[in-house]
């Protein structure tokens, strides 16, 4: 029980992560909490979906064109609602209001267009279980976490040792010496999205594999949220950290306490990393300037 | 160093920010009446000793006292209600309200008001209202601003918007007066009538003044004593005359900017 | 004509709950996005109260206005004491509404998520106009007084309003406790105007529109949200548009609000204003 209980936790967490990372990457660079995520990662989802119902396609293309999708949606979503902002040099705030603007209009544009109805991937996996040390784990489960990890730490690799993963970074630490540097901003940012949405695209699938496809499914990532800003927002082994963390404490209080307990308790950890330590397990000083 | 009859002092102040310390062991005292300048190389800490001062910063150590009193690590309010005031280095006023509005704000603060009267608005509230706005314009009037009492603060020119910041200061009724850059981007004329000016605040409103200034025509003139700051610690201080001739202040300003811990002529 | 007198009774009880909001986001320069909460406060307390203590339903309207000022206190003392980046105090709050909304939805008292049927309609078009007025009065002289001098200090500039007395705290709390009031008091004419009140209508959604109206119609302005509610509520429902496209309307105004307009419709301004008239004390009009 034990073990099934810390294993589910994990796989939670591991698609928490997923979707951290995005929340993790906008701000690292823009200082923004960007809520039109949660959007995206449903709209990655429909994207799978239709690859998958449609034109169905296999577990790998779904996840590829999703992932394409959802990159292609998060950069236009940053040219349309954000890139006059930046350029404004408008107070994150705003930037903030913005993308809880594109959050309620994606989805509300989906419910009014596609509708409300609830939808299911094919059976990728079946419902293969493994045993492990005597427990029952779902093979989408295990592969969910599987794959976080191994995408985060190649997405790690890719920030921290790629020409335009250093420039990403430098863009982190100074966003006007970057373009006086001769960076191409706007390309950075770009980049930056494409990452995000990428890996919006993988959560929504596995998302919706794991809970059926609908307009408001992107209410979960208040979650990764939570779990981002635990990790401390702008850090990606930090967002990692945290959508496991999340992930196994969410699924133990709601087992052993009560299920109806487990958000009022994440919205409480929320509240106390804000209050108690705003920069998060692994963030660094995100003071707004005086 | 006691605080005995010091009217304003300060004793081992030391600011670190992570491994920077910006103020190191800084002691000096202030006396009453006085207009004492800061003066110092950029990057000196001159204006870390303002946030200090009055809690914008909370000290790493060390002291500050105002009339006896221990101040430091104080909030910013209540250091104001204790009797300091300030203007900043890059102005911040209340940009979108008009000037009465910005000199009414501190006056208002400064009243014990009914909050049920205020709300209901009795007349009571209007005429206490009333009299507050007419200490307002008169305060305008001070510094010649009153023509410009129902414009918004952020459409005056600069140099009556550094005026505007200097009223408000003086709103809060403070014992002591923190002018940070106060001639910053003015030619010499307007520099020369500031002077002018702040010797007669000093007079009309009986505050002391400390100010960091790098105009050194402005300084000479009008400060005395002098600080001369360096590295974050004391460097010399003294009239102006001691601090011109002085060794340590020459060779800081003509860059040599060696570390000089033994602060010569100390006050 | 009903349908007509019970739009504009709806958007009457919005629009108190948008006055609230804009005390504290319009004058104060803190955003939240959770201020559904207070508004859920507010109708429950007094829906409870009239339901099943048979308490008048005047009483009932203080005391869910009252409750909803307290319970802001919950939320409001730890993270306006820890200064929060006004992003994360927004999100703070959103966390503190989603929270709130759960326990709704699981409480006895509250019949849980199913909501709490057949409260009394004890809200006429009269009595939320008469709300409306005096909340409209109160709004504004508190905003000329002491504090709400202090407020806009704060919005305006936060450091320079220390140095100028103000108390940044307890301003603050004071601000955030002034807003959830009026957002109790628009819950309780809420709960017994509908008749109905569920957990669901409380959510961030609500929260989101209750910001879009204080946006669009400006910051600093009483009049500016009041005509932005009104027209939020009224024009869809003149249109009759339905309910999901109205919320692609808003999100879409938020955007393009942010994008071309950040002002708003009466940013910092007074429909009074536009002709022109001064205070006898100098002090602009709003």
């Amino acid at each position: 029980m034990f073990l099934q209980t810390l294993i589910t936790g994990l796989s939670i967490g591991g698609i928490y992560a997923l979707m951290a990372v995005g929340y993790s990457l906008v701000f690292s660079v823009l200082n923004f909490s960007n809520f039109a995520h949660g959007a995206v990662i449903m709209l990655g989802a429909y994207v799978g979906l239709a690859l998958a119902t449609k034109l169905s396609l296999g577990f790998g293309l779904v996840l590829a064109g999703s992932v394409a999708g959802a990159g292609i949606i998060a950069v236009l979503n940053e040219r349309l609602a954000y890139s006059v902002l930046r350029r404004r040099k408008a107070p994150s705030l705003y930037l903030m209001i913005s993308a809880m603007g594109c959050s309620v209009f994606l989805e509300n544009l989906v419910y009014a267009t596609i509708g409300s109805r609830f939808y299911a991937f094919p059976e990728f996996f079946g419902r293969q279980v493994l045993t492990l040390w005597g427990s029952s784990v779902s093979l989408l489960d295990m592969g969910a976490f599987l794959f976080a990890l191994v995408s985060i730490f190649a997405l790690h690799v890719f920030i921290s040792s790629t020409r335009t993963g250093i420039a990403i970074r430098a863009g982190v630490s100074d966003m006007t010496m970057c373009s006086l540097m001769g960076v191409d901003l706007n390309r950075l940012i770009a980049i930056v999205f494409l990452l995000a949405g990428g890996f919006a695209g993988v959560a929504g699938v596995f998302l919706g594999i794991k809970y059926l496809v609908y307009p408001t499914m992107g209410w979960v990532t208040n979650k990764a949220y939570i779990a981002a800003v635990i990790g401390g927002l702008g850090s990606l082994p930090g967002a990692l950290a945290g959508g496991l963390i999340l992930g196994v404490v969410e699924t133990f209080v709601s087992s052993y306490v009560s299920s109806v307990l487990r958000d009022v308790f994440s919205f409480s950890l929320l509240i106390a990393f804000l209050v108690l330590r705003p920069n998060g397990l692994m963030g660094q000083d995100t003071e707004e300037k005086v | 160093m006691s605080a005995g009859h010091t009217f304003f002092s300060v004793t081992g102040l030391t600011k670190d920010f992570g491994g920077i310390r910006a103020v190191d062991d800084l002691c000096f005292s202030v006396e009453k009446g006085s207009i004492t300048g800061i003066i110092g190389p950029n990057g000196a800490g001159k204006t870390t000793v303002f946030n200090l001062v009055t809690g914008v910063y909370r000290p790493t150590s060390g002291a500050i006292h105002l009339m006896g009193e221990p101040i430091g690590g104080l909030r910013p309010d209540a250091i104001v209600r204790k009797g300091i005031a300030r203007t900043f280095q890059n102005i911040r006023l209340f940009n979108r309200q008009s000037c009465l509005e910005n000199v009414m704000t501190p006056l208002l603060q400064r009243e014990r008001h009914s909050f049920v009267g205020s709300v209901l608005r009795t007349p009571g509230a209007r005429r206490r209202q009333r009299d507050l706005a007419d200490r307002g314009r008169s305060l305008l009037a001070s510094l010649g601003l009153e023509p410009f009492a129902s414009q918004q603060a952020n459409t005056l020119p600069y140099g009556l918007q550094r005026k505007l910041e200097i009223v408000r200061a003086l709103a809060t009724g403070p014992e002591l007066l923190l002018l940070d850059e106060p001639a910053a981007g003015m030619n010499p004329e307007e520099t020369k009538r500031l002077a002018e000016l702040i010797a007669e605040i000093r007079e009309r409103f009986d505050v002391t003044i400390l100010l960091i200034e790098h105009h050194m025509d402005l300084v000479m003139n009008i400060c005395e004593p002098i600080v001369v700051m360096n590295f974050g610690a004391l460097l010399a201080c003294g009239t102006p005359d001691e601090v011109r001739s002085n060794p340590d202040v020459i060779a800081a300003y003509l860059g040599k900017g060696k570390k000089s811990h033994d602060a010569s002529a100390q006050g | 004509m009903d349908y007509i007198l019970s739009v504009a009774t709806l958007a009457g009880i919005n629009m108190i709950a948008v006055l609230g909001l804009s005390v504290f986001t319009g004058f104060t320069g803190l955003f939240s996005l959770g201020h559904a909460a207070f508004i859920a406060v507010g109708a429950y307390t007094s829906a409870v109260l009239t339901y099943y203590y048979y308490v008048p339903f005047a009483l009932a309207l203080v005391a869910g206005s009252a409750m909803a000022g307290a319970v802001s206190l919950v939320i409001g003392i730890p993270t306006l004491r820890a200064k929060l980046r006004s992003d994360y105090f927004a999100i703070a709050i959103l966390g503190f509404g989603e929270a709130l909304r759960v326990l709704l939805e699981n409480l006895t008292i509250t019949n849980g998520a199913r909501g709490l049927p057949g409260i009394d309609s004890f809200t006429t078009p009269f009595t939320v106009l008469f709300c409306l007025a005096v909340s409209v009065v109160l709004v504004s002289n508190f905003l000329r007084s002491r504090w709400g001098a202090a407020c806009i200090a704060i919005r305006e500039d936060p450091i320079a309003a220390e140095m100028a007395g103000v108390r940044l705290f307890r301003t603050r709390l004071l601000s955030l406790m002034v807003s959830a009031v009026f957002c109790g008091l628009s819950g309780g004419l809420m709960a017994h105007y509908l008749s109905f009140i569920q957990p669901v209508m409380f959510t961030l959604t609500q929260s989101t529109q209750l910001l879009a109206a204080v946006i669009a119609g400006g910051m600093g302005s009483i009049s500016g949200p009041l005509i932005a509610s009104f027209a939020f509520i009224a024009l869809p429902e003149a249109l009759r548009v339905a309910q999901m496209w109205r919320l692609v309307a808003y999100g879409l105004l938020l955007v393009l609000i942010m994008v071309y307009r950040p002002q708003g419709l009466m940013g910092y301004r007074e429909i009074t204003s536009l002709f022109g008239k001064r205070r006898d004390d100098g002090r602009r009009e709003r």
